[in-house]
């Protein structure tokens, strides 16, 4: 696609076209459009089954997805300059959502968890905006304290606080999955732009320790420790999920049983078009394909950080900052899918980002990708003659 | 900026350098990510794909088709047409139980009842729960999608000429296999051998995939009854019509062709309707021809007269002095209904005379006439084959008082079934050879025996068609334009106590066209209870109707035409 020539309909806004970054889209759009077959497949059986309609989940995501292209152009539009000063009102937002989703009521319950409010057509799992709205937060308070982050605790601790306390809410849901990327991709941050190693260790252990006491003392966290170790001890009961999983990975074998042809989608697989579409892209697709899938994941966190670095080169630590936060939050969530999946990690409800059936995921998703491309158009822009004309025209 | 001290550069370079530390992290978590995918999809692969065979796996039964009865001119007696079966794992279905009366209701069983079954068989995983239901019916159950609920195909009999047909065909059970009749004796013939194939299930338990063949089905092959169901039909009707008209318990005929003693017809009543076996009666469901034995009465004479004929000191025209109309045989009193006379041989089996006969009897050696009925098959099974068949009974002559001898000639103190009394006539009607009879179609004509010699048969064949000529017992047998040769029975039945004074049994057994027999045929009225109840009067005229209309279907050249002048016209004297 003509990615460096599109002109936009703002020239107030954007005096050049818009430089995108046709590795990041491309990729981007791959994961997009493929993952939309992956879920075709994955969701026929079960869609049909529930609703009687065979593409009923097909139908839901391919719209969140027109609607995360609408999204993503008006990011695209956004200068990083508005999202930095927007900061605190981001903030007031990501908690607005995190409390209002547990007011009796107003939240809407599956399975046990609060984590949707009903907005229109569509549930909004609050979780995926909030945390976009605490990274572009955060990204501001690192620029402009950087120099207390650097050399204070009181630095370090205030954005911690601020993290454990949705953190917190996260829990209330309970959420642990989006929790424990949401304080992964703050550290993530916070180590990037140049908290101590001190402060950090001394979260880190705290934070530990943390964990392991809450996972103790929730029996059904233990539980899922335990099974994701051997599954196979109790298949048909703690780890039934999980050996399902394994089994439809491991039919795949070398280049996979053939779109279509999956067998485990067919009802073995509980939540095959969400959290576990991995595995019925791996029982289809087989290594080769699983391959491919990490490779182009790969290539996208590998463009996000070579974003970032520019950024920082550009001395636009804001926009670094931001692309380790999307970045880290993107890998993460996909290294903890993929290993759920592939049974290294404990079963966590995470979706794997732009192929797991989860609207609000794909819309924010979209629009954090549109973010990026974002920082890679005004770091490209600024660099070139054009731009370093402009403010020699206004003055 | 608020960056403190610090120049661009060296922000700059701290970023890179902790930024490639989180990258390090990554690219550590891809490649074991990257080893995980390797480990599963290529060194645990065995593993896991035996794991899910496991689950996925299931080995169907595929239902043989079952071969079809037909008759000897290929009309349709049984055939199998594919019905489904509904089953269902009840582990899988607890899950479903408030919808339990749903099932029932698209099932059209009693809610609680099919409650109580699924509960009692929770710790199974196959469970009926109903069978043979048409296509449509089985759709409307799997259209509720209840988890465990699947169809499997089977075959189901049904029989196109119903009670017509019941007891020669008879009838399979739930489960394909013959249980009476033709379904039971040929049952390895008819009955396929059901496959098996593995299949791809989904985890509701459907059929995704047929993976393999283990074992293809093999069909069951078809069946050539003997009969000749237009014949059937007509001794049928003509059956049922006898036995309301005259108000008899049970009847049945047995219709042989001559030639080849393949059986024709063979019906019963009471009959059944073997389509619908709601109201099951051990009494409607006999094949009374074959499994009822009676005493024959007078019917055995002919077979008398042969034995006395072999024996070469009588010939037809020999006298026989029946007077003064009885015989005393120890204390027995042997009588005729009226003094005949000194009569001929011929005319001791025309007029039925029992002094006559016993005398002739008393005469022959206990050896020679013992030989001679046991040669015509009785008191032995036939070769129809035929579940439950009876073999008569025959008392061996070594245990004979003279009383028995002398019982024997007129039919007493002897059992026989129709089917084999139809058989010993078919010896007279062929020229003295036995041949078996058959149920089924004969590839070849089977080897037959000859029993008495053929000028012996060809005598008692003429002194058989006095007995329907006038003056005999069995004029109401004839039939217009055949020459018709038989004997007319009427027994006492015997019941607790001895013979009884008012319980008769007609027979009339005889064959046709008479000088070149055809068909042998035997009808037995058991009971009648109207006025009417000797053979000649019963059983004889449900002869002439049946023979008549079957010699007809069957295009038998008449053999007894009224003569014709010379211009074609009918003379008078033959006209009636």
């Amino acid at each position: 696609m003509s990615a460096h020539n599109i002109t936009m309909p703002f020239p107030a806004r954007l005096r050049s076209p818009l430089k995108l970054d046709p590795v990041l889209l491309g990729t981007a759009l791959a994961l997009l459009l493929g993952g939309l077959v992956i879920l075709a497949s994955a969701s026929v059986a079960v869609s049909d089954d529930a609703v009687g309609n065979p593409f009923h989940y097909l139908e839901r995501q391919a719209v969140a997805a027109l609607l995360g292209v609408g999204a993503g152009f008006v990011c695209l539009l956004i200068p990083m300059q508005a999202w930095r000063t927007l900061g605190p009102l981001l903030l007031l937002a990501a908690f607005a959502l995190l409390v209002v989703v547990l007011l009796p009521g107003v939240g809407h319950t599956v399975n046990g968890s609060t984590r949707w409010l009903r907005i229109g057509i569509m549930n909004l799992q609050v979780s995926e905006p909030a945390r976009l709205c605490l990274i572009l937060y955060l990204s501001g308070y690192l620029v402009r304290h950087n120099k207390s982050l650097r050399e204070r605790f009181t630095g370090f601790a205030f954005p911690m606080l601020v993290v454990s306390a949705a953190c917190g809410l996260l829990l209330a849901e309970p959420d642990f999955g989006a929790a424990i990327v949401l304080l992964a991709t703050a550290l993530a941050m916070l180590f990037v732009a140049g908290a101590r190693f001190r402060d950090f260790f001394v979260f880190f252990a705290a934070g530990c320790i943390a964990m392991a006491v809450l996972a103790l003392t929730s029996p059904y966290r233990l539980n899922r420790l335990t099974a994701f170790l051997d599954p196979w001890a109790d298949p048909y009961n703690s780890g039934f999920q999980l050996t399902q999983s394994l089994i439809a990975i491991g039919r795949g074998e070398w280049f996979g049983v053939g779109l279509g042809d999956g067998v485990q989608k067919l009802f073995y697989l509980p939540e095959a078009h969400t959290d576990f579409v991995f595995a019925v892209f791996a029982e289809e697709f087989g290594l080769a394909g699983s391959l491919c899938l990490i490779a182009l994941f790969g290539v996208l966190l590998l463009r996000i950080g070579r974003l970032a670095l520019r950024a920082a080169n550009a001395d636009r630590l804001f926009e670094a900052c931001v692309a380790v936060g999307l970045g880290t939050w993107l890998g993460l969530q996909v290294f903890i899918n993929l290993g759920v999946n592939m049974g290294l990690l404990p079963t966590k409800g995470l979706t794997l980002p732009l192929v797991s059936y989860g609207r609000s995921s794909l819309i924010v998703t979209m629009a954090a990708i549109a973010i990026l491309l974002r920082i890679h158009h005004e770091l490209a822009t600024d660099a070139s003659p054009a731009n370093r004309r402009r403010p020699r025209r206004r003055a | 900026m608020s960056r403190g001290a610090e120049t661009k550069e060296q922000t700059a370079r701290r970023f890179a350098g902790r930024l490639a530390l989180v990258g390090l992290c990554f690219v550590l978590a891809a490649a074991s990510l990257v080893a995980r995918a390797v480990h599963l999809q290529v060194f645990n692969r065995d593993f896991l794909n035996q794991q899910a065979d496991t689950r996925h796996l299931r080995t169907e039964k595929i239902s043989a088709h079952r071969g079809a009865i037909l008759d000897r001119n290929g009309e349709p007696l049984a055939i199998s047409t594919p019905v489904d079966s509904i089953w269902a794992n009840p582990q899988e279905l607890a899950v479903a139980v408030d919808r339990v009366p749903q099932l029932a209701r698209a099932l059209d069983m009693d809610p609680p009842l099919l409650m109580r079954r699924i509960t009692r068989s929770m710790n199974r995983e196959f469970l009926y729960l109903k069978r043979h239901l048409s296509p449509e019916q089985a759709h409307r159950v799997l259209a509720l999608k209840l988890p465990g609920v699947n169809v499997i195909r089977e075959y189901r009999r049904f029989y196109p000429a119903g009670e017509v047909t019941g007891h020669l065909v008879g009838f399979t059970n739930v489960d394909d296999e013959g249980q009476e009749g033709l379904e039971l004796a040929y049952n390895y013939w008819l009955g396929g051998e059901s496959g098996a194939k593995r299949v791809l299930k989904d985890r509701l338990g459907r059929s995704v995939e047929n993976v393999e063949s283990i074992r293809p089905p093999s069909p069951g092959k078809d069946l050539r009854a003997s009969i000749d169901l237009r014949l059937q039909y007509l001794a049928y009707r003509a059956l049922k019509g006898a036995i309301r008209e005259f108000d008899a318990n049970s009847g049945s005929i047995v219709i042989l062709d001559v030639e080849s003693g393949e059986v024709l017809a063979i019906v019963n009543q009471p009959s059944y309707n073997p389509n619908d076996r709601a109201q099951y009666s051990a009494e409607r469901y006999r094949n009374r021809a074959i499994t009822d034995i009676f005493e024959p009465g007078s019917s055995i004479k002919p077979l008398v007269v042969a034995a006395a004929l072999e024996s070469g000191e009588y010939r037809p025209g020999s006298l026989v002095d029946t007077s003064p109309g009885f015989v005393r045989v120890g204390a027995k009193r042997i009588e005729d209904r009226r003094n005949l006379g000194r009569v001929s041989l011929t005319t001791v089996l025309a007029r039925s005379s029992n002094v006559g006969v016993t005398k002739v009897a008393m005469a022959l050696e206990p050896d020679q006439l013992w030989g001679t009925m046991t040669r015509f098959g009785l008191g032995s099974l036939t070769a129809s084959g035929f579940p439950g068949e009876s073999a008569g009974l025959l008392t061996h002559f070594n245990h004979w008082r003279p009383i028995n001898q002398a019982t024997l000639a007129y039919g007493y103190g002897l059992s026989v079934t129709p089917l084999q009394l139809a058989q010993a006539y078919a010896v007279l009607a062929r020229d003295g050879e036995h041949r078996p009879v058959s149920l089924v179609v004969q590839p070849e004509l089977p080897r037959g025996q000859t029993i008495i010699t053929a000028d012996t048969a060809q005598a008692v064949r003429r002194m058989m068609e006095e007995v329907v000529r006038p003056g005999g017992t069995g004029v109401k047998a004839a039939v217009p334009g055949y020459r018709v040769a038989g004997k007319t029975g009427t027994a006492w039945k015997f019941t607790a106590g001895g013979y009884s004074k008012d319980r008769y049994l007609s027979v009339f057994a005889g064959f046709a066209p008479a000088s070149a027999p055809r068909l042998a045929a035997v009808v037995v009225i058991d009971e009648p209870h109207g006025e009417l109840y000797y053979g000649s009067d019963v059983a004889a005229p449900v002869f002439a109707e049946v023979m008549a209309e079957s010699l007809r279907l069957l295009a038998v050249p008449p053999d007894s035409l009224p003569a014709r002048d010379a211009d074609g016209k009918l003379m008078q004297a033959m006209s009636r």
